[in-house]
């Protein structure tokens, strides 16, 4: 028996617990925890398809890269709900203690735990891109609403009066697209 | 000790929650109160703004003054209290359904988890069924006798400061779209009693300013733009000729002109704004091909309805500018461009509020003789139904390859698709304008369509956030077709989401364009003695417009 194994032995238990603690960080999260499918659940189901997806490559020393994708794939939704940029990245952090607790209650793979080293070093990867996903997701927010302006999609109202069409003046901003 | 650690985590970066899970603190709602900051709430309307439309005849806007939602002092009149309790009462007589939407939900809880807003953000009072219950306690505690005697017991609560607050924070963060009723066995309508909030907080001068503004504009000049006639007969004299560069086939449009068989009227973002634009396009080369006899109005330039999200009166003044421009014009019928809320309004209320339109006819197509009974009423229908129709009839050629540039799927706007039942027309152009296109999982479509999530006058760029929160859902689906079938264009019927979804798709699947139906039937249209110019494509090669109506040339 090993490491590995005990990853292996205990995936569904770590990963389900580390969905737990990550959904609990939403105000009624019932339903996001129970619901059925990804898409009448996006947040529950994205969250638990990601982080089983992350907790493979952690546990299987792969290329940090590629933790991107499923790191990109729950930070893209904590970025813009209502949780700050530490309470957005923490549940990424969580799977250590989680495992580390799972681990210390099997009296027969305790000894692992002194093993953890490379696996909590992963996680600590994962933390980083998660806070480098979480500022890249706020900068496009800001892009997505500064795009918004400029193309004239905010136009719907808060026009200008259409004869700043004919102004010479090119530092006064014209609402107008075309 | 590591789930001692784990504690510690919840409590450094949560603040205030159970320490064992890190949950949010489980209190009563009704003991949660409404925390506005910046980004999460909609600017409050401009004082001219209010005070232009509580100048108009027959509408009541009071207490303008310049205040915001996260200062502590709302600056309500005085007396405020019983003008909305007087509010609640008036409308429980009026509106029978807000009676029994008071009345009958027996909290089963089939809404709950079906809004997007709910979804987006977990929060308890973005479930429906809380979301009335917000007005359904008021009008416990004050107009049944359980409520009377047992207060808070029997679910009750009294209208105060805090109240209001929270109505205005949820009724502003749902859309109207109608998808939780899908789901209510008893039919309870949520989106009525959200515009029923919406209406009690214009009693107290509680509105925001991107619907006001364009509302008012949209009384003053014709459309929500503010846009003067000239302007207004401009922009669609440049797409004209865009048209003819593109197609080489002149269009011969009028402006108000009496006598025409057909008044068309779309949303005015068609003739202003990306993508919309290629849209407008599209209705121009296809009316164009087959001849219609029609006009444009540059008084009845708008068939978006932002009085729809601000009260019954407003709603009935903007819809009635239609019907009054129909009648000078001496047109047949009406033919309504791709709009989402503008078909709610002519669907559901126009017949109550301004009908019958007796002195038009029922629409009959002049091209292929149908007549289409479903609008005997209203006399107005869609431009899906009309080209949908046209294509049966095999009264238009279709080149499907060329739209070969794009892979699209189709988002059913949530008010065509569930306030007038458009569903199959979409699809059905679809099918004969393009070489392929992909559905989005089934509980996401048709009646189930999720919202763009900036519905109802809340596609204004300071509450980007909340926004994306609410789009989810329907992004979510949208990345689904995006990974599994390679779709590059998000294609609807409505002028709102195709502002709201071009956002939505940059935050959450950047590279996937949207676009109007009409836009791929004007690609796909085969024009008698075209000339179709040339351009290059994505790949550098040049052709015969490479991106339809966008080729740049
Ligand atoms: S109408 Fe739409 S936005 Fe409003 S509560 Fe129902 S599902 Fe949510
Ligand atoms: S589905 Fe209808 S009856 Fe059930 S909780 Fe929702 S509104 Fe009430």
């Amino acid at each position: 028996m090993d490491l590995a194994e005990a990853f292996r032995n205990y995936e569904d238990k770590i990963v389900s617990q580390w969905v737990d603690y990550t959904l609990s960080s939403y105000k009624s999260s019932t339903f996001f925890k129970k619901g059925p499918d990804k898409f009448s659940n996006p947040v529950g189901g994205n969250t638990r398809e990601a982080l089983s997806k992350l907790y493979k490559l952690l546990t299987k020393n792969g290329d940090p890269q590629e933790f991107i994708a499923p790191l990109d794939q729950i930070m893209r939704i904590r970025s813009i709900q209502e949780f700050s940029a530490s309470e957005a990245v923490a549940p990424i952090h969580a799977v250590k203690h989680i495992t580390r607790e799972i681990l210390a209650k099997d009296s027969e793979r305790k000894q692992f735990i002194a093993d953890l080293y490379d696996f909590e070093f992963a996680v600590d990867l994962a933390v980083l891109a998660a806070f480098d996903l979480y500022m890249q997701c706020r900068e496009q927010l800001y892009k997505v609403r500064i795009k918004e302006i400029k193309t004239g999609t905010h136009i719907l109202t808060d026009s200008k009066c259409p004869s700043n069409l004919l102004k010479s003046d090119k530092d006064d901003p014209v609402n107008f697209p075309i | 000790m590591a789930l001692a650690k784990l504690e510690q985590l919840s409590k450094s970066v949560v603040q205030g929650p159970s320490l064992a899970t890190g949950a949010q603190p489980a209190k009563d709602w009704m003991d949660t109160p409404a925390i506005f900051k910046e980004g999460n709430f909609a600017y409050p309307a401009k004082v001219e703004k209010v005070e232009y439309l509580n100048s108009q005849d027959g509408l009541n806007f009071p207490n303008a003054r310049e205040w915001s939602p996260d200062e502590d002092d709302w600056k309500l009149p005085d007396g405020w209290e019983k003008t909305i309790l007087d509010g609640i009462k008036e409308r429980l007589d009026k509106f029978r359904s807000l009676k029994i939407f008071m009345d009958c939900c027996v909290r089963c809880g089939a809404c709950a988890d079906k809004c997007h807003f709910f979804l987006g953000t977990g929060d308890p009072k973005n479930m429906p069924v809380l979301r009335a219950e917000l007005l359904r306690s008021v009008y416990r505690n004050d107009f049944t006798l359980a409520g009377k005697l047992l207060g808070k017991m029997a679910g009750g609560r009294e209208m105060t400061i805090g109240v209001l607050k929270e109505w205005f924070m949820y009724s502003y963060q749902c859309t109207e779209c109608r998808r939780c009723s899908v789901f209510c066995p008893y039919g309870i309508d949520t989106a009525e009693v959200t515009m029923m909030l919406r209406e009690l907080l214009h009693l107290v001068g509680v509105g925001i300013n991107w619907i006001l503004e364009p509302a008012s504009n949209s009384n003053r000049t014709g459309n929500h733009m503010g846009l003067q006639p000239h302007t207004f007969k401009d922009n669609v004299d440049f797409l004209a000729e865009d048209v003819e560069t593109l197609t080489g086939v002149k269009i011969n449009h009028s402006f108000n002109r009496k006598g025409a068989e057909v008044l068309f009227i779309t949303p005015s973002a068609d003739v202003f704004a990306e993508p919309g634009l290629y849209t407008a396009m599209g209705y121009l080369a296809l009316f164009e091909q087959i001849g219609l006899d029609y006009t444009w109005s540059t008084y009845a330039s708008e068939g978006g309805n932002f009085g729809l999200f601000t009260n019954n009166e407003l709603m009935k003044k903007l819809n009635a500018k239609m019907y009054a421009e129909a009648k000078r014009l001496g047109v047949k019928y009406i033919i309504g461009g791709e709009c989402g809320h503008m078909w709610r309004v002519v669907h559901q209320y126009m017949d109550t509020m301004n009908g019958p339109a007796d002195f038009m006819e029922v629409p009959k197509s002049p091209i292929t003789g149908t007549v289409f009974e479903n609008a005997r009423s209203s006399k107005m229908i869609h431009i899906s139904e009309f080209t949908a129709d046209l294509i049966k009839h095999g009264k238009i050629k279709l080149d499907p390859s060329r739209n070969a540039h794009v892979m699209p799927t189709y988002h059913d706007s949530c008010n065509p698709a569930r306030a007038m039942g458009l569903m199959d027309e979409p699809r059905y152009i679809l099918d004969h304008v393009v070489p392929k296109w992909v559905e989005m999982p089934e509980n996401t479509i048709r009646e189930q369509t999720f919202c763009c999530g900036s519905g109802t006058g809340l596609n204004t760029d300071e509450i980007m956030e909340l926004r994306m929160r609410a789009g989810l859902p329907r992004a979510n689906a949208v990345k689904h077709v995006i990974d599994k079938h390679d779709v590059n264009m998000l294609s609807c019927v409505c002028a709102i989401d195709r502002a709201t979804l071009t956002s939505l798709m940059d935050y959450w699947n950047p590279g996937c364009g949207v676009c109007g139906l009409s836009e791929l039937v004007g690609n796909a249209l085969v024009m008698d003695n075209e000339k179709r110019a040339m351009g290059y494509g994505a790949d550098g090669t040049e052709s015969e417009l490479p991106d339809g109506l966008r080729t740049m040339v």
